[in-house]
């Protein structure tokens, strides 16, 4: 059993891990910094210690067993979707309908109780209307 | 920030494409007292041209291990572009934000400084 090269594949999936629990605990408290830019060095470090690992069994005679294996590919994986998601933020402006001094236009909805919602009810009241992409 | 913005008798509401029982566990599951609006025929969305077509996102989670949302299933999806807007008494829009980026949201100092202009006597 190739101990370094297992060592190396675990401590890159660990790594990987580890960033993705810092990030999206990051996104639960509301603070996702604008550049993340520890999140996607741990992420290159943990790829690049998977790939150390396989190419370490390789050339150890053996070839990579799975113990070297999974984990290296979970890392790599895993890292590889960090890297991609963050390469996918940035948001198409759209063709907005309103502008600053224009009213809101009325709509009716449903709100998470069920019940009926309209902009009418509204009247009198200062709003903050914010649409978001929904829930995870 | 929401006791800031009540301070200026400012109410928050929020609207995206989930449906009425994923509106209502989100609401539940993040303890959130703003009132949440389903929209998952887009209509509101379009109405107000802020449908991102084929969004990357994912489906629901079906748990979370150490705020790792688990059983999510990648997916390209249309919804809505992230925007706020600071709408008075009088149903006019006072201020607009669209981040260019979708992880981020406005903090709270900008928002505070949109209500403060819109609705401090100058």
């Amino acid at each position: 059993m190739d101990v370094i090269a297992i060592g190396l594949s675990i401590a890159g999936l660990a790594m990987t891990l580890g960033a993705w629990v810092v990030y999206l605990g990051s996104i639960n408290r509301g603070t996702v910094p604008v550049y993340p830019t520890g999140s996607l060095i741990a992420q290159s470090i943990s790829m690049v210690l998977a790939v150390v690992a396989i190419a370490w069994s390789v050339t150890g005679g053996h070839g990579p067993t799975v113990a070297v294996l999974v984990p290296s590919i979970l890392a790599l994986s895993l890292g590889a979707s960090f890297v991609w998601l963050i390469g996918q933020r940035k948001t198409p402006i759209g063709e907005l309908k309103v502008a600053v001094g224009d009213r809101l236009l009325p709509f009716g909805a449903t709100t998470s109780g069920g019940a009926a919602f309209h902009t009418d009810s509204l009247a009198g009241e200062r709003t903050l209307l914010k649409f978001y992409r929904g829930a995870w | 920030m929401e006791p800031a913005l009540a301070r200026y008798g400012v109410r928050v509401i929020a609207l995206s494409k989930d449906t009425v029982q994923e509106a209502a566990r989100h609401q539940a599951r993040d303890r959130l007292r703003v009132l949440l609006l389903a929209d998952p025929e887009l209509t509101v969305i379009r109405q107000y041209g802020l449908e991102h077509h084929k969004a990357f996102g994912f489906d629901k989670a079906s748990f979370r291990v150490l705020g790792i949302p688990i059983g999510l299933r990648p997916s390209f999806t249309t919804m809505a572009i992230p925007t706020s807007l600071l709408i008075d008494e009088e149903g006019v829009i006072r201020w607009i934000d669209q981040p260019d980026d979708y992880r981020l949201r406005a903090d709270e100092d900008r928002v505070m400084q949109a209500v403060r202009a819109a609705f401090e006597p100058s």
